[in-house]
């Protein structure tokens, strides 16, 4: 993982977010997946680590509106619930996708 | 193996007898091959630096001589070893039956990473500097901003275009020692940066009162970076050079996450309570996923003026130990020279006002060190996204 970055990022379908990695390998990751799992401070607590963002407070009809780089470690996604604060890092991404090859 | 063992070999390991070669761009091409970039591991025709190849007969020259003319394109005007480049090519040519003279001009033309997208905050003030490099330290009163500036000035000299922007929010040190008098114009929405000897400067100091400190709490000062970052007309740069405020806090990260920063210079004075910090800097820039160009070492002796020895005032060989400790370059030690901290304080980068000392022919190598780690990354990163922005379909 030291120096994987991203190649291309792409919408694969209406819910589902592609990256093609440094390495190769390509992962798909779900958007409602991505908000549930959003690693900010709001939704995560900053010294317990406890989630405090319940899976069903998402809803499943969640999207992005845009997604942008966050100097060259990771990405941040502005959802149409509003929120905008988790910064997605490459490193974690790699772990919340099933790789596809 | 020396370049001349290398052009003896290709000419008879092979057997082609020497007199077989036709004398076209082929022939020169193929010789040229000997070459090597020492950085980037690959001859000088395979990278595509050859270009403009020009075989003509002498007037007046001998029977069947001819003179070859070159350019060799380079990844940076500050490359190290131009002119090592320039004698093995006018080697391997000279080499070539049929040639009596040649003619091999250097040039170069800075590579960059991919242009920002256009959504990108910051792609009207960065959108044409190529490559950002940030100067930073572990903690403060190393000598980073003399290093930034001796960066600034030693790039520029070997005729790249360069910027310099002082991040130091709490002790911005870049006014005083450039000597830095004009002020910011705007330019419409954006601010146009006054030059000092063509490297264009811009500095958090030149917009507070005088002498007057900075008082702000975290996220304010995020906001002035953040303008500093966005706002101002930097134009078509080769190098941008950034000097961090020391540590590891809100500052750096803003910068690291707004800017597409290319790589970052670690300045370290030798000791161990140095280098301790030295180690949470880079490890802060390898969280964040900035390549660390090399360790810069300052203040790494002192040479006595009684008896010519060097003093190793803060112990030796600290900055070459964490540099190799993380597998990055070493890219140059600076020594203790009194005339740099005159030359500081009275605002004359060094690197100008005394071209021949020690220090600046040492600043000048760091600088080129710089520029070849800054081309060997642009070599491996090929394929990376820097910055992107991707607007969802609904």
């Amino acid at each position: 993982m030291e120096n994987i970055r991203v190649q291309d990022i792409t919408q694969l379908d209406p819910k589902t977010l592609g990256i093609l990695w440094t390495d190769g390998k390509k992962s798909a990751l779900d958007v409602v997946l991505l908000r549930r799992k959003c690693p900010c401070a709001a939704c995560i607590d900053e010294w317990s680590h406890e989630p405090r963002l319940k899976p069903e407070d998402v809803k499943d009809t969640v999207r992005p509106v845009k997604i942008e780089s966050v100097g060259l470690y990771a990405l941040t996604i502005h959802f149409n619930d509003g929120h905008r604060t988790g910064i997605y890092t490459f490193k974690y991404l790699r772990e919340l996708a099933p790789l596809l090859n | 193996m020396g370049i001349m063992d290398r052009i003896t070999e290709r000419f008879t390991s092979k057997g082609a007898p020497k007199q077989s070669v036709t004398l076209d761009e082929a022939a020169v091409l193929n010789a040229l091959r000997v070459v090597q970039d020492p950085d980037l591991h690959k001859d000088i025709v395979t990278l595509g630096f050859v270009r403009n190849v020009k075989i003509s007969v002498v007037a007046g020259g001998l029977e069947g001589q001819h003179e070859v003319s070159l350019e060799v394109n380079l990844t940076t005007p500050a490359c190290p070893v131009k002119e090592q480049l320039k004698t093995q090519c006018e080697e391997a040519l000279m080499a070539l039956p049929g040639v009596g003279s040649t003619k091999v001009t250097m040039t170069a033309s800075t590579r960059g990473a991919l242009p920002l997208n256009t959504g990108s905050p910051v792609a009207a003030s960065l959108g044409q500097v190529k490559n950002i490099i940030a100067v930073a330290s572990g903690k403060g009163g190393v000598g980073k901003s003399t290093t930034a500036v001796n960066l600034a000035w030693s790039l520029a000299k070997s005729g790249s275009k360069v910027g310099l922007l002082d991040a130091d929010i709490y002790g911005p040190s870049i006014p005083l020692m450039t000597h830095l008098k004009d002020s910011a114009t705007a330019a419409g929405t954006l601010v146009d940066p006054p030059q000092v000897d063509g490297v264009k400067i811009m500095s958090v100091g030149m917009f507070g009162q005088g002498g007057k400190a900075t008082i702000m709490r975290g996220p304010m000062a995020a906001a002035v970076i953040k303008q500093f970052l966005s706002q101002v007309a930097w134009g078509e740069l080769d190098y941008l050079v950034i000097d961090y405020p020391p540590g590891t806090g809100d500052i750096q990260l803003t910068i690291s996450q707004t800017a597409p920063v290319t790589g970052a210079v670690i300045v370290t004075t030798p000791q161990e309570v140095a280098l301790i910090d030295v180690r949470k800097a880079i490890s802060m820039f390898e969280t964040l996923k900035v390549p660390v160009l090399g360790v810069v070492e300052t203040m790494s002796h002192f040479i006595c003026d009684g008896c010519d020895k060097k003093h190793f005032i803060f112990r030796e060989g600290g900055g070459a130990r964490v540099a190799s400790e993380h597998g990055v370059a070493f890219l140059g030690e600076i020594p203790m020279d009194q005339g740099l901290v005159q030359a500081s304080d009275e605002g004359k980068p060094y690197v100008s006002s005394h071209p021949k000392s020690p220090v600046a022919r040492a600043f000048a190598s760091v600088a080129g060190a710089v520029a070849s780690q800054v081309s060997i990354l642009h070599a491996e990163n090929k394929n990376v996204l820097q910055h992107f922005s991707l607007d969802w379909v609904h």
